[in-house]
């Protein structure tokens, strides 16, 4: 009766991924919740951000009220017009997300980002790659952040480790110790980010304080020693992106009773679009990332610090060596 | 999610932006490449001018001894050619790249279709060259050739479906090859005389001959002519090769450099021993190998060339023995063995045919399969596999065509090596599954045993070498037609015109419900398989009375055994018939089609039928709805089981309406190989229902639509694996093109996921699959910039080609292919 009530517990997923070659080792299907604590001005799913569904438009699919204004006939709310382009706009606070317009949209112009999945139909999604699950494939939990819907999370992963599946998670840390751990438990491998050292811009730029992530991190280093732990860094162009601000993420990393490898993600603007369709602005514009090159060798100095000459690092493999 | 879209390239395309052009790391090898991709092949008369002299002269002969009379005839006068720096030598016509005529297939074409090949530039031929052709051997042929037979055996409304107005042309609905060659493919035997040598083989055939002789108890005399076609065929190629030793010998006496002197001496002693005696070492096994293969060429042509076998299984022990010895490295090993893919890259089918797009690209598939299992089902993986994939990494040309067998038990070490090579990016391996293979063999009358010895052939096909004789060449059908057809009462586009071929049993204007467009789809295939199966037994009628391949034969068992000739019907023993198989275009088309309308005509309601042909035969112009509609409704290929269940249901009407008929040779199999055909047939079709539009080509082999296959590689695996009917045991051939970006198979991980891949391939028992790793911005850069990409070498279909060669149209449906790439 339990598993039976387990089974049908929901998650709000925006996007299951198939053939994932960068969230965790070798090929996976990573699993998107939606839903964030941190609105981080940087983000490249902004689609992630909030908790409730979204009607996400894309403008460049629409082919235009000339040949269609389907959705503008059909919207119960009157919520859609048509813009100066010839094409269509949503009036956001009219919307109420009925699915309408997704429903008659000819072209997928309009999607509704985050859907409601039971933990069953999740896997069923995703189970079916199982074959290319060799070695270290997977699943991957991202976000969004898992965390903020750990009784789904803790379930699917949970039932697929009981499936010898390999499982990962992607948690910027921001949740009660009590829901990390519960998650945690069921993973192989946990990809934790550490965005900010300095609290105040933490703050000002993801919207929280870092206090209760570095505690998290600190913690779970403790409990957890032998999970595989993996601390990301993205650096964002004006905002962390110099030695003296990471050296201090990696001083803090030193003091981990354990850690596996510390990568540091670069910038890319390539979500920068999606703001658009939904309605909102990017504020990063203009932003120049440093090089490839540049990130990759303050990687390499970092991972010798923290782990010593040995640690390799950098060829795309996630590591296993602890320190 | 943060870090990918690298700017990966494949080596293929470094090579290409450093300039540093066709470059192996063997100098001599170097040298016969410099030339190489300028020289447009010349069209060679020789064989055709030989060959047409001698059966002149033997009318009253049995067919088989005629053949090998007019095989000797060329043997003893064909140009003898030793060029600086070979060390294998053996040309069929002349220096250089070079294609050469078969006057007794489709002799009647030559006038015209030389003087218009001169005029596409595609192949060089002389006007002197085609008067000769008109003096010597175009009169001789009228009313003789295989071609004109069929024609004459072929009904009337058959000849229409296929032809239309023109006799060597296509009408697009079936694409026929009828006669273009004597055989679609083959994979000759090769151990057979490196080990006996053409004397033994000789010996053997005297024997019996003798043995006959004078038994009148059980009088065999119907045997005696094969067994003296064999006699004269050793002849005639030990006559070959010992002209080529007295070549070599005069060169040595007046060449001064003396490293080449006792190269070109050690020649003359090598073709003085071998193709006559067995090979005593590896030099000798290629160069044995190698008369061989000329040995088929010059016989009879082969469509897609003839395939080298199982290279690395009949080459290992002379390989292993020189190297024991100390007298062979591997350094060594791969600069004569690529000497020998020089050789197969200087032979190019030339095909008679006006049927545009049939095999672009200089197609020629010399197909060297490595690995696979053994006879006794144990993996048969050996140090010259991979030795053969280096080469294939080295040597920057696109022959001979290299098919890797994977098994359950394959090596990890052989699919890193592998997938490091399909990483190159040039589509080399190809690769064909035993898991599949094997057990579809078994249930095709091979023995286990013969099963694990088949060998790659063709584009995609296998052979069991002393198993199958069926010689007949198959036909492609156009499914995007067949639809047409089915839901517009019989009526499909015939050259500029619409026509009425049949009457389905339902109306268009009854049609109620999707099973009613399936119950007209299966009447319009119907009536193409039985156009198949007319076509096919017209063909084998003419091919009896006007062929024979006395060389083929005698390396043949069971041909040798029963003493007929290849192309005679029903030998005992023999079972499986690939060339002749029912071969079918636009399987995705079709499929994407069906979905379309199950979807949005008859479960959404969203539009009628009507509206979605009206959409269709203005090329959706104007129709944007619905074009939008069309393309956005369920797809084949993306593991979606609405898409793919119908595929399925459409793999099993093809397997079982096949099941129902029979030629004079037996029943039929079907396969999905198209070469390039897709991109014809697609070219003289109108807009059809899955947003294709007017002209563009077709789905290939059993690839979903080319751009639908969105959900990653494993998807697109898992769908074929759907479509799968297994309805009968008549399945063969499915062909499977998946397109990657770079960055998927980048580094060490992206070789493991590469692994991974092919384990899931031979997991899931899929038939074949290649890969083609390039970028997109590649491709279309190489479109608008043909000279500073003229190495850049693409998988086309079952084959690779220079991607500059190819038609805009099949350039373009390339870059079309899906790329799997990942999204940020």
């Amino acid at each position: 009766m339990e598993v039976l009530d387990a089974n049908k517990r929901t998650g709000n997923v925006f996007n299951i991924q198939k053939f994932s070659i960068h969230d965790g080792p070798d090929i996976r299907d990573t699993v998107f919740m939606k839903g964030c604590p941190l609105h981080c001005i940087w983000c490249s799913n902004p689609e992630s951000q909030s908790g409730l569904p979204e009607i996400s438009f894309h403008s460049s699919k629409c082919i235009g009220v000339k040949s269609c204004g389907d959705c503008i006939r059909h919207c119960p709310q009157g919520a859609i017009c048509p813009d100066e382009n010839g094409k269509v706009e949503i009036t956001r606070d009219r919307c109420k997300i009925c699915e309408v317009c997704q429903d008659t949209c000819c072209a997928t112009a309009m999607k509704v980002m985050g859907k409601q999945m039971t933990v069953g139909e999740v896997i069923a999604a995703t189970q079916n790659q199982m074959s290319a699950w060799r070695a270290n494939g997977g699943i991957t939990v991202s976000g969004g952040e898992p965390l903020m819907q750990a009784d789904f999370v803790e379930e699917l992963l949970r039932q697929c480790g009981a499936m010898g599946i390999h499982t990962a998670v992607e948690t910027c840390g921001f949740a009660a110790w009590a829901d990390v751990s519960r998650v945690v438990k069921h993973c192989d491998l946990v990809f934790y980010d550490v965005k900010i050292w300095n609290d105040e811009k933490h703050q000002k730029y993801t919207g929280v304080s870092n206090r209760m992530i570095l505690e998290n991190l600190q913690w779970l280093s403790r409990e957890y020693p032998n999970l595989e732990l993996i601390v990301r860094t993205p650096v964002i162009p004006g905002i962390n992106d110099s030695v003296e601000e990471l050296e201090k993420i990696v001083d803090f990393l030193k003091t981990l009773n354990h850690l596996t490898d510390y990568e540091l993600l670069p910038y890319h603007a390539f979500g920068s679009n999606k703001y658009a369709q939904l309605g909102r602005a990017y504020e990063l514009t203009g932003a120049e990332a440093l090089s490839r090159e540049k990130i990759e060798s303050w990687n390499q100095q970092f991972r010798k610090e923290l782990f010593g000459q040995k640690r390799k690092g950098g060829d795309g493999l996630c590591g296993k060596s602890h320190p | 999610m943060m870090n990918c879209c690298v700017d990966a390239l494949t080596s293929q395309e470094e090579r290409i932006l450093q300039k540093k052009g066709q470059l192996s790391p063997r100098k001599r090898i170097n040298k016969f490449l410099a030339d190489f991709r300028d020289d447009t092949p010349r069209i060679d008369i020789q064989r055709a001018v030989y060959f047409t002299e001698s059966m002149r002269e033997t009318e009253a002969y049995p067919m088989n001894v005629r053949w090998a009379k007019a095989i000797l005839n060329v043997c003893q006068k064909l140009e003898v050619v030793i060029t600086e720096d070979e060390l294998i030598v053996g040309t069929c016509g002349g220096r250089g790249r070079h294609g050469i005529l078969y006057p007794e297939l489709r002799a009647g074409w030559f006038s015209k279709g030389l003087r218009d090949t001169q005029k596409k530039k595609a192949f060089r031929i002389s006007t002197e060259d085609i008067e000769t052709l008109e003096e010597k051997v175009i009169p001789y042929w009228k009313g003789r050739t295989a071609h004109d037979h069929y024609m004459a055996r072929l009904p009337q409304e058959t000849r229409e479906v296929l032809y239309g107005e023109d006799e060597y042309g296509a009408t697009g609905l079936m694409q026929v090859n009828d006669n273009v060659s004597s055989v679609l493919n083959w994979s000759g035997e090769y151990g057979k005389v490196l080990t006996k040598g053409l004397k033994g083989i000789k010996a053997e055939a005297k024997a019996r001959m003798d043995a006959i002789n004078g038994d009148l108890t059980n009088n065999e005399y119907d045997k005696l002519p094969f067994l003296e076609a064999v006699v004269i065929e050793c002849d005639a190629l030990i006559t070959l090769a010992e002209r080529y030793a007295a070549k070599a010998r005069e060169m040595a006496e007046e060449e001064s450099n003396p490293v080449r002197k006792a190269e070109l001496n050690q020649i003359a002693e090598n073709c003085s021993h071998v193709p006559a005696n067995p090979a005593r070492n590896f030099w000798e096994a290629l160069q044995s190998q190698w008369f061989v293969q000329m040995g088929y060429k010059l016989e009879q042509a082969i469509n897609g060339g003839i395939a080298m076998g199982r290279f690395d299984q009949y080459m290992y022990p002379f390989y292993k023995a020189d190297k024991e010895a100390g007298l062979l490295d591997d350094e060594r090993a791969l600069e004569l063995m690529e000497c020998l893919w020089v050789k197969i890259a200087d032979f190019v089918q030339f095909n008679a045919t006006n049927a545009g797009n049939f095999w672009e690209g200089y197609a020629h598939f010399e197909m060297l399969t490595l690995s696979g299992q053994t006879t006794k089902g144990r993996d048969a993986t050996n140090e010259l596999t991979y030795l053969i994939l280096r080469s294939k990494k080295e040597f920057p040309l696109h022959y001979p065509d290299l098919m890797v067998r994977l098994h359950s038990a394959s090596p990890d070490r052989l699919l890193h090596e592998t997938a490091n090579l399909v990483k190159e990016g040039s589509g080399f391996p190809k690769f064909l599954n035993d898991e599949e293979i094997i057990p579809a063999l078994v249930n095709n009358g091979g023995t286990l045993e013969e099963a694990r010895d088949y060998a790659g052939s063709g584009c995609t096909e296998v052979r069991m070498l002393n198993k199958d004789t069926y010689m007949p060449v198959g036909a492609n059908i156009n499914m995007a037609s067949a639809l047409e057809m089915a839901i517009n009462n019989g009526f499909v586009k015939y050259g500029t015109n619409y026509r009425q071929l049949m009457e389905p049993s339902i109306p268009v204007a009854e049609i109620q419900s999707y099973e009613d467009v399936m119950n007209n789809l299966r009447e319009t295939y119907d009536f193409f398989v039985r156009h198949f199966m007319k076509r096919q037994t017209a063909l084998e009628i003419a091919n009896k009375e006007t062929l024979a391949a006395p060389f083929m034969s005698m390396l043949h068992d069971l041909c040798q055994k029963s003493c007929m000739d290849i192309h005679q019907p029903n030998i005992p023993g023999s079972v499986y018939k690939d060339p002749g198989d029912v071969n079918i275009n636009g399987f995705g088309t079709l499929s994407e089609s069906l979905a379309a309308i199950k979807k949005l005509v008859f479960d959404d309601k969203k539009y009628t039928l009507e509206e979605l042909k009206e959409a269709a035969r203005n090329n959706f112009e104007g129709y944007e709805k619905i074009y939008q509609s069309v393309l956005n409704a369920p797809k084949y290929g993306r593991n979606d089981g609405y898409a793919d269940e119908i595929a399925r249901e459409v793999d099993e009407m093809l397997l079982t309406t096949v099941a129902k008929y029979n030629t004079p040779y037996g029943p039929k199999h079907i396969k999905f190989v198209p070469v390039t055909s897709h991109v014809g047939m697609g070219g003289k079709m109108g807009a059809t229902l899955n947003g294709r539009k007017a002209g563009e080509a077709l789905s290939e082999g059993i690839s979903p639509t080319q751009g639908v296959d969105n959900q990653g590689p494993i998807a697109t695996l898992l769908s074929i694996d759907h479509a799968k009917s297994r309805a009968c045991a008549n399945s063969f051939s499915r062909l499977l093109n998946v397109k990657l970006t770079p960055q998927i198979v980048m580094g060490e991980a992206g070789t493991r996921n590469l692994m991974h891949l092919l384990r899931s391939f031979v997991d899931l028992k899929l038939w074949h699959v290649q890969f083609n790793i390039i970028h997109r911005e590649t491709l279309i850069k190489a479109q608008k910039d043909p000279q500073s990409y003229r190495n850049l070498i693409v998988r086309v279909a079952g084959y690779s080609a220079y991607f500059t060669d190819l038609s805009p149209a099949l350039q373009s449906e390339i870059i079309n292919r899906t790329e799997h790439e990942e999204i940020a």
